[in-house]
């Protein structure tokens, strides 16, 4: 056994040479790509203008989105879930960042056929701790400590057109929840929004030496439909203290992620 | 205090993976050895690595570029030129101006709203031209990644590489006509033949002949040195003092959408810098076209009209002493500022999203609230920083050692 290892460190010394190789490719055969993309209504994001209309009728527009997910989890056909949990096992990802809209994964993943993906909407109880990122821009994503801590699992902003035809802010932004005895002070507890999304349509197989890409795409108007239709002339700009209109965003939740499986032999260059 | 990093969980590694990371580990060992080019041999000059402890709570990455690496002699030499008048060229004593001329410790190097001859804060170059906006401070600039003065122009992301960090600041000082107003070759060349330098030189470079390029990487690395981290709130993050109850009070209003709504800008618990180093249209004005276009705002860096009249959020720590506020210092106080945030917000289509408190033209402070926000900013104060006599001017000059 020792010897055919010390085989295989020369041979793959020899064969690799001084190459300078992404880390881990020499024994990761299998890499899984996931990319993120912004559709909204079935049409790639346009920021900045008011184009869109929701479910309730509001007009409005998208500036920015940040947000995490986690727990990234391909589970095979007989049930045998494989967590990716690579050091960069919760990932960012930020409308104005193309680098975080692409995420290599360099784990071991076993070659075969996979039924499907899913993974966590932001960061679960056990994970979400305050001062885990220290560095831009993930750091930037922190929920006040005061408000539960952590990190917010997304910030989507943007503006709507106001009943009285002013274009006004919203910050849709989902994280810890708290219940309050005397709002809005008097905070008795806290309510964990994170939530697991599958992936309709998922299902990818990963040949030997293969790579794979999968897009993740968020379809934001259902972020404010399905099953409950949000508006923001109701709710206003800000919903960080307001767990109410948290669990109606949360409960939209369920559907807005769709993937793209990319055909075996056409992955996107970056 | 310990700090907390992601726990990765090794329930789904099989024994196989193990092996291979063993083997990956070894690997990329002999690879890196094996094809570790030889340094070229360099005589006996050597310069001390000079470490940046990182504060309880503070990003980890720094911003120094490859070819200027910290060094204890580079930081000493900064030091000195960044308060040595002979730097704008001229030895005259009415018309020397240095980086400290403008930038006073005391002031969290801001020239602050007393300054006897920028009389409101408002500075001015050796000429009398005014400066185009007010101060910045020079507070934990190491952690700036994002573009340095209020539009964020000096930055890794411009594509004139004469202009992209702390280093190209001095240059641009230099010859600035609201600033010093000179030339580099004069500034090369009096500093050349001042007495002590060239040996100064020799010991952070290597090479006794002053370049206006070393100059920048010197002072450059004296600025990433000037770190504030002991404010009585960076004591009670690291559990060391408690804060009174105003000052806790103003500290939740900081960090609440419904209190004050500060944090998404200028930070807070997460983010102990008390700013993102971006750049936001923070509803001070509603007209940017045509007389009120300002060729320095965040909009001629970038193009996009979301940018229009968006400058830098600034840091909040040591406020009390960076007056006059905004970039244009149209606010000599602090109360000034917060009556602003708080009831004087103008709506135009470029304010930023995070102003969602714009509907009610402010976040609506009592005054009581007003009081407890302004004691949690002052918690902010650092007076080690202030006054920490490595940031000061030295005593001598290197002609008169
Ligand atoms: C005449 C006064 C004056 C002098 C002299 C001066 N500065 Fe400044 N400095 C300013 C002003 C005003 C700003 C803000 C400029 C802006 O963004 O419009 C500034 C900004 C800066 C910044 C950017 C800070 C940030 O957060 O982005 C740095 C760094 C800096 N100066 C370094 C220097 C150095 C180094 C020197 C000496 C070579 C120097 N300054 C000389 C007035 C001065
Ligand atoms: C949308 C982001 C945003 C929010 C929210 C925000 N600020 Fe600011 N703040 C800025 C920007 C941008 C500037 C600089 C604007 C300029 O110079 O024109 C600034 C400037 C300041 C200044 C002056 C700094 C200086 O050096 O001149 C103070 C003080 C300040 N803000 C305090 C606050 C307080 C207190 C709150 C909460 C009540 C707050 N800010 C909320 C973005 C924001």
């Amino acid at each position: 056994m020792r010897s055919t290892i010390f085989f295989l460190l020369v041979t793959i010394l020899f064969n690799t040479g001084c190459r300078k190789d992404p880390p881990g490719e020499t024994v990761s055969t299998q890499k899984l790509i996931l990319t993120f993309d912004f559709m909204i209504d079935g049409n790639p994001l346009q920021r900045d203008t008011l184009l869109y209309m929701n479910e309730a009728g509001n007009q409005y527009m998208v500036n920015e989105i940040q947000y995490f997910i986690s727990d990234v989890v391909l589970h095979r056909p007989n049930g045998d879930p494989v967590l990716l949990d690579a050091w960069t096992a919760i990932h960012y990802i930020d409308s104005d960042l193309p680098d975080t809209r692409r995420w290599e994964v360099y784990d071991t993943i076993p070659a075969g056929s996979y039924d499907s993906v899913s993974f966590t909407f932001g960061i679960n109880e056990a994970k979400n701790q305050s001062l885990m990122f220290l560095n831009p821009p993930e750091s930037f994503m922190f929920w006040p400590e005061y408000l539960g801590g952590g990190y917010h699992y997304m910030k989507l902003n943007g503006k709507w057109l106001d009943t009285n035809s002013v274009v006004q802010p919203f910050d849709f932004h989902l994280g810890i929840g708290q219940i309050y005895a005397h709002y809005p002070d008097s905070i008795i507890g806290f309510v964990q929004n994170y939530f697991t999304v599958s992936l309709p349509n998922s299902a990818f197989s990963l040949p030997a030496n293969g790579q794979q890409q999968i897009t993740i795409v968020m379809n934001i108007e259902n972020w404010f439909r399905n099953p409950n239709t949000f508006d923001f002339n109701h709710w206003g700009g800000d919903i960080m203290q307001n767990q109410e209109a948290m669990r109606l965003g949360c409960e939209n939740g369920h559907d807005v992620f769709t993937s793209i499986v990319a055909k075996q032999g056409s992955i996107e260059q970056k | 205090m310990q700090q907390r990093i992601p726990s990765g969980s090794l329930k789904s590694t099989k024994p196989g993976a193990i092996i291979s990371l063993i083997f990956s580990l070894l690997l990329g060992f002999v690879l890196l050895h094996g094809c570790k080019k030889e340094e070229p041999s360099t005589p006996e000059w050597h310069a001390t690595p000079y470490e940046i402890d990182i504060p309880y709570g503070f990003p980890t990455n720094l911003n120094i570029p490859e070819d200027n690496p910290m060094t204890v002699e580079g930081v000493a030499l900064g030091r000195y030129l960044f308060y040595d008048g002979r730097i704008s060229g001229r030895s005259d004593p009415d018309s020397m101006m240095s980086c400290g001329t403008c930038h006073i410790q005391a002031n969290s190097f801001e020239c602050g709203i007393n300054h006897p001859k920028y009389f409101g804060g408002f500075p001015f170059g050796v000429t009398g031209k005014p400066t185009p906006h007010v101060m910045l401070p020079l507070v934990n600039l190491v952690w700036n990644s994002s573009g340095y003065l209020w539009n964020g122009l000096v930055s890794n992301a411009n594509s004139n590489p004469a202009y992209r960090n702390i280093e190209d600041l001095v240059w641009m000082g230099i010859v600035a006509e609201h600033e010093m107003d000179s030339d580099t070759n004069l500034s090369k060349q009096l500093i050349q033949n001042t007495s002590g330098y060239p040996e100064l030189f020799y010991k952070a470079f290597g090479s006794e002949t002053v370049t206006v390029k070393n100059m920048g990487r010197a002072i450059a690395q004296f600025i990433r040195t000037l770190i504030s981290a002991n404010s009585r709130f960076d004591k009670y993050l690291r559990g060391e003092v408690q804060l009174t109850p105003a000052e806790i009070q103003g500290f939740i209003l900081f960090t609440t959408e419904e209190g004050a709504d500060c944090f998404h800008c200028h930070g807070g618990d997460g983010n102990p810098l008390f700013t993102t180093h971006l750049f936001y249209n923070n509803g001070k004005d509603s007209l940017f076209t045509g007389p009120w276009e300002d060729p320095r705002d965040r909009y001629h860096i970038t193009g996009d009209p979301m940018d229009l009249g968006a400058y830098k959020a600034t840091t909040l720590r040591n406020i009390a002493v960076t007056g006059p506020y905004m970039h244009d210092g149209r606010f000599a106080t602090l109360d000034e500022v917060i009556e602003f945030y708080s009831h004087h917000l103008v709506w135009s289509p470029y304010i930023d999203p995070l102003m969602h408190h714009i509907a009610d033209n402010g976040v609506q402070l009592t005054p009581a609230e007003k009081e407890q926000l302004k004691a949690f900013i002052a918690a902010l104060h650092d007076e080690e920083f202030l006054t920490n006599p490595d940031f000061g001017p030295p005593d001598k000059f290197p002609d008169e050692e």
